[in-house]
């Protein structure tokens, strides 16, 4: 029975080729949509639990104060992976990864191999123990062994096919300007999601021995992630109270011997690695970290996509088995069991359902790489969708499918089956004669599911407004500087620049091009120093963190910062004895200085400085973040960065000027450099990428919801092509009618609106609060996400409806 | 008030075609009562679509009321149509979700009658055909009988000059028939044209002439005999 109502369903279905088309559009780009997030949410719940031993894995983090604000960061000193290891016999491993600014490039980060360059995104330095924890599967080289010699490189599987293609790579050599290091190990990172995300690790032992030594002892020196792998019989929470406690100890006697005069503490804490992927509130964590709320917004987004196509199907399928009643009338009258009629509605259903469901999934398979590369992933489908925990998505997915076809097929199955078929073919064309109350449900729930549409889709477009408009409202927001036409130099990883940097600068300047030239070790957007100070130089005086740039000559004048007292460094020459300060207002206000030009200020160590001016605040990190006080250090030697503010006009000449300059100073090294205002926007990455996911599902939702009245509208106005006519033939003219059609749908648009925006709002403000500056909420956004899908649902239905009443009367008056 | 020269009427499908109408020569006077007949699919009711201006000719010339009506643009033929012609039809065409009221007043809202103007003419025609205590059920409430009433009630609100009426009496048992026939009448004798096309000589008889079509042309034209 059901292969012939297969073959009939198939006919139907050719037959009604809008009908199918729609379904098959509608259900299609909805679980398109599905599917990328659920592979993209399972990915993120995914990071860092494919580690064998992934419960027992933690990060060391350190919280530390030290007078005024507390500081939660992901880095720990050097040598806290021994001293655990060599203390707490429950700590089966333990490891430690150098921090490296990915941004932030210079020579080391590319390799030289015969004769080619090639940049490594992000290089690290870790020890031999890192591929005990983090096991990744090696294509070439021993994981055990491939860290232990000095200038020993392990690459992954795609700097690998970069630098070498096919060929083997163990055993070769790639060059830097100052070292070379020899290929140990090709890693591969597939099915590894992790915050971990280096291409290539560079052994400690490279390190100089004076340079370990150093490391070896200071506890002050943050600059390495630290990894412990626990026994399984360990206790976290009891460890972490006896690591603090070594610590303590360890730290107290590293101060005396030191003398410093500090206060303060240092607390460490064990983060279990799979909670990283979700942690936002730590200094210097990984970039690929994301805010959970996120996910759970684009679950709930999931839902409410399928949701809506699923109401689309629904809608279809209810609307056009009114048409189909005269059909189910005839087939009764001829002999059919309402058993067989069943079967038939469910069939087509099957049929539209399984054919939507390959179809998404053959375009998620084709999209996956644009996807991938949106969100700065590597996912498969066959990885995510067809194995683990994948598969009983799958059947989920499968079993959903099924569930929608049964539901949708069942309501022209169940009800339209049920009629008499006296009534369907009474001559009168209407099905629900004298049924008024049945008539009545089946009208109004297709609106209630109308609603609910509107009601997301709405929701969706208006937050994208607001996120679209903060975003532009941060990049565009007066900064207390100029970052427009900047450019950032990164210093050649030769030491012995220091000694050239002077002739450098000035050669830049000799072109007009050029305007300003300046170096520096911290900028606005780049990483931040931190210092500590006290405002006497009694270790009773009130000590402070403070945020610190140290910067050379002409600072101030190439990022046009102005100040409010005193003046730049430009007079005043670095010595041994004294430093020179400026600070911005925040820190004033923060040492509580009230004459702060002349007095001093003192390093732990007690070094002195002298404040020699007090800038205007500027922004210089991240918007979420108010502007936290900030110290400038006058240190001219000491340059990360050469600072260059160029003639918009002249930019292209500035730059070739800048190479030449470049190659006559530094031949041999590679020239790094980045606009600031690049930079700068890089911080609202996370941000911007929220907007474009966002942008998407706007998109995606926008078009479910226009094709689910498109259908219905014209599904409902065909419906009514007889009253239309009479209408006409009475008199009614096209803009009459056409408006009067129109005004149902724009009606229920209206009422989503209304129930939608309180939902948005709350949730949109809490976003916003998450920025210490922020556009405020107006009514403007909510009317422009009602009035863009108004818009919408009005052309779509009057579309429909031009095209009903300009059909030819006669036609339509016909007697059925 | 009517006359057609050489009026043609061809139905295209992708591949064939169908004269319904080959070429019909006819006038009607003011005030006349013509009833068209002839056998099914002979183009009656295309014939009546054609003068009711609610589909348009392959070739031929039409004059209504000495306007040529193939010359006119779109909004004034639904202008003309809908100050002059009133239409009453076999299965009565009535909206199914409006009142019986509201079914009657909606030409009137069309034509843009103030509303204090419209309930008077609405309760003139709904005393008239004897239908008030009915009218604010819904068409679905009523017989056959009651809902071409209804349908004939609001094709004469307007006061139209030209009734076409496609078997009017078709979905009707013979006693309610009479009735319709007999408000027919009454309106032609009170001057209105009316053209009706039918099945039923009974029906035709009301008429003072009839015009037998078969094939898509006018066989004879006959004056009743009164």
């Amino acid at each position: 029975m059901w292969g012939s109502f297969f073959r009939m369903g198939f006919r139907i279905l050719v037959r009604q080729r809008k009908y199918f088309l729609l379904n098959l559009v509608g259900l299609s780009i909805g679980i398109v949509a599905f599917v990328f997030i659920y592979l993209y949410v399972e990915n993120a719940l995914y990071y860092d639990r494919s580690w064998k031993n992934y419960p027992h894995i933690f990060r060391v983090n350190e919280t530390y104060s030290t007078g005024g604000k507390e500081e939660n960061m992901a880095l720990t000193p050097y040598l806290l992976s021994n001293k655990l290891k060599d203390n707490f016999p429950g700590i089966i491993e333990s490891t430690r990864l150098f921090f490296t600014d990915p941004s932030d490039k210079n020579d080391v980060s590319s390799v030289n191999f015969q004769g080619k360059m090639y940049d490594i995104p992000n290089l690290t330095i870790g020890d031999a123990r890192i591929f005990k924890i983090f096991n990744y599967r090696f294509t070439e080289g021993n994981p055990d062994s491939c860290l232990l010699k000095p200038n020993s490189m392990v690459i992954s599987v795609a700097m690998k096919q970069k630098i070498f293609g096919k060929n083997f790579a163990l055993g070769e050599k790639l060059k830097t300007s100052i070292r070379t290091y020899t290929v140990t190990g090709v890693f591969d990172r597939k099915n590894r999601p992790s915050h971990l995300d280096f291409d290539a690790v560079i052994s400690t032992n490279s390190l100089d021995k004076l340079e370990q030594k150093q490391l070896n002892t200071n506890w002050f020196w943050m600059n390495c992630y630290t990894y412990i792998e626990l026994a399984d019989s360990v206790d976290a929470g009891n460890l972490m109270r006896r690591i603090n406690y070594l610590t303590d100890t360890a730290i107290g006697h590293y101060i005396k011997k030191q003398n410093f005069k500090i206060g303060g503490y240092i607390h460490l804490s064990l983060q279990p690695i799979q909670d990283i992927h979700f942690s936002q509130e730590l200094l210097y964590d990984s970039h690929s970290n994301i805010n959970i709320t996120y996910l759970y917004i684009f679950i709930i987004v999931a839902f409410f996509i399928l949701l809506m196509a699923s109401i689309n199907y629904v809608n279809f399928a209810t609307a056009r088995s009114l048409k189909r009643a005269r059909e189910i009338g005839v087939r009764k009258v001829i002999g059919a069991f309402r058993k067989q009629l069943m079967v038939q509605f469910i069939s087509e259903s099957l049929i539209i359902t399984f054919s939507a469901f390959i179809l998404s999934l053959s375009l998620v398979e084709l999209m996956i790489p644009a996807f991938n590369n949106l969100v700065n992933r590597q996912i498969t489908l066959v990885d995510s969708l067809f194995s683990g925990s994948g598969l009983v998505f799958g059947f989920l997915l499968i079993a959903f499918m099924l569930l929608l076809a049964l539901f949708s097929g069942s309501f022209p199955a169940f009800v339209i089956s049920s009629l008499e078929p006296v009534e369907v073919l009474g001559g009168r064309g209407v099905v629900f004669k004298g049924k008024k109350p049945y008539s009545f449900t089946a009208i109004g729930l297709r609106k209630f599911l109308v609603v609910i549409q509107y009601f997301v889709a709405i929701g969706v477009i208006t937050s994208t407004f607001i996120i679209f408009a903060q975003i532009h409202y941060v990049k565009n927001l007066p900064l207390g500087f100029v970052k427009k036409n900047i450019v950032v130099v990164n210093r050649p990883a030769d030491t012995s620049f220091r000694g050239r940097v002077k002739g450098f600068v000035e050669a830049l300047k000799s072109d007009s091009a050029i305007e300003q030239v300046a170096t520096a070790s911290n900028l606005p957007g780049y990483l931040i120093g931190k210092l500590l100070l006290r405002t006497g130089d009694s270790s009773s005086a009130h000590l402070q963190t403070m945020n610190g740039f140290f910067v050379g000559y002409h600072y101030f004048d190439v990022l046009k910062i102005p100040f409010v007292a005193g003046k730049d460094f430009s007079s005043f020459k670095k010595n041994d004895s004294t430093e020179y300060f400026i600070l911005n207002q925040t820190a004033v206000k923060s040492l509580r200085l009230e004459h702060p030009l002349g007095s001093f200020l003192y390093t732990p160590s007690a070094k002195k400085g002298l404040v020699v001016g007090v800038v205007k605040d500027f922004k210089f990190s991240s918007l979420h973040q108010k502007v936290e006080p900030l110290v400038f250090v006058l240190s001219p030697h000491f340059v990360q960065y050469v600072v260059l503010r160029i003639n918009p006009a002249k930019r292209h000449e500035a730059l070739s000027h800048l190479q030449t300059v470049w190659g006559k100073f530094n031949k041999g090294y590679t020239l790094y450099y980045t606009f600031l205002d690049n930079k700068l926007d890089s911080l609202y990455r996370s941000d911007q990428k929220m907007l474009s996911l966002f942008s998407y599902f706007s998109l995606f939702v926008l078009l479910i919801s226009a094709l689910g009245l498109f259908g219905l509208s014209s599904f409902l106005i065909e419906q009514r092509t007889r009253e239309i006519s009479i209408r006409k033939v009475l008199g009614g003219s096209e803009k009459q009618i056409v408006l009067m059609l129109v005004k149902e749908y724009v009606a229920l648009v209206l009422v989503a609106g209304i129930l939608v925006s309180p939902v948005v709002y709350f949730f949109t403000k809490k976003w916003l609060s998450s920025f210490a500056y922020h556009i405020h909420l107006n009514v403007c956004y909510f009317v422009a996400g009602i009035g863009l899908v108004l818009l919408i649902a009005f052309v779509t239905v009057l579309l429909q409806a031009l095209f009903m009443v300009r059909k030819r009367l006669a036609e339509a008056l016909k007697y059925e | 008030m009517i006359e057609t020269k050489q009026l043609k009427k061809v139905f295209r499908s992708s591949d064939i075609e169908t004269v319904a109408l080959a070429g019909i020569n006819l006038r009607v006077e003011e005030g006349e009562f013509v009833s068209v007949m002839g056998p099914s699919g002979c183009g009656k009711t295309t014939l009546l679509n054609l003068l009711g201006m609610i589909d348009t000719a392959t070739s031929g010339n039409y004059r209504f009321m000495g306007k040529d009506v193939f010359q006119l643009s779109e909004k004034q033929i639904t202008r003309m149509r809908k100050q002059n012609i009133g239409f009453v039809f076999q299965n009565f065409n009535l909206i199914e979700e409006l009142s019986i009221l509201e079914n009657i007043e909606l030409p009137l809202i069309y034509q843009g009658v103030k509303k204090s103007e419209r309930k008077k003419r609405v309760m003139e025609v709904i005393d008239r055909l004897e239908i008030t205590h009915r009218k604010d059920l819904l068409p679905v409430q009523l017989s056959g009988g009651q809902q071409q009433r209804v349908a004939v009630a609001r094709a004469i609100v307007t006061c139209p000059r030209l009734l076409l009426a496609d078997e009017p009496t078709g979905n009707l048992d013979s006693m309610h028939g009479e009735e319709v026939m007999n408000i027919l009448d009454e309106l032609n004798k009170e001057g209105m044209t009316i053209v009706m096309v039918t099945h039923s000589h009974h029906d035709a008889s009301y008429s003072r002439r009839i015009v037998h079509l078969f094939d898509g042309q006018i066989i004879n034209e006959n004056l009743n005999r009164i």
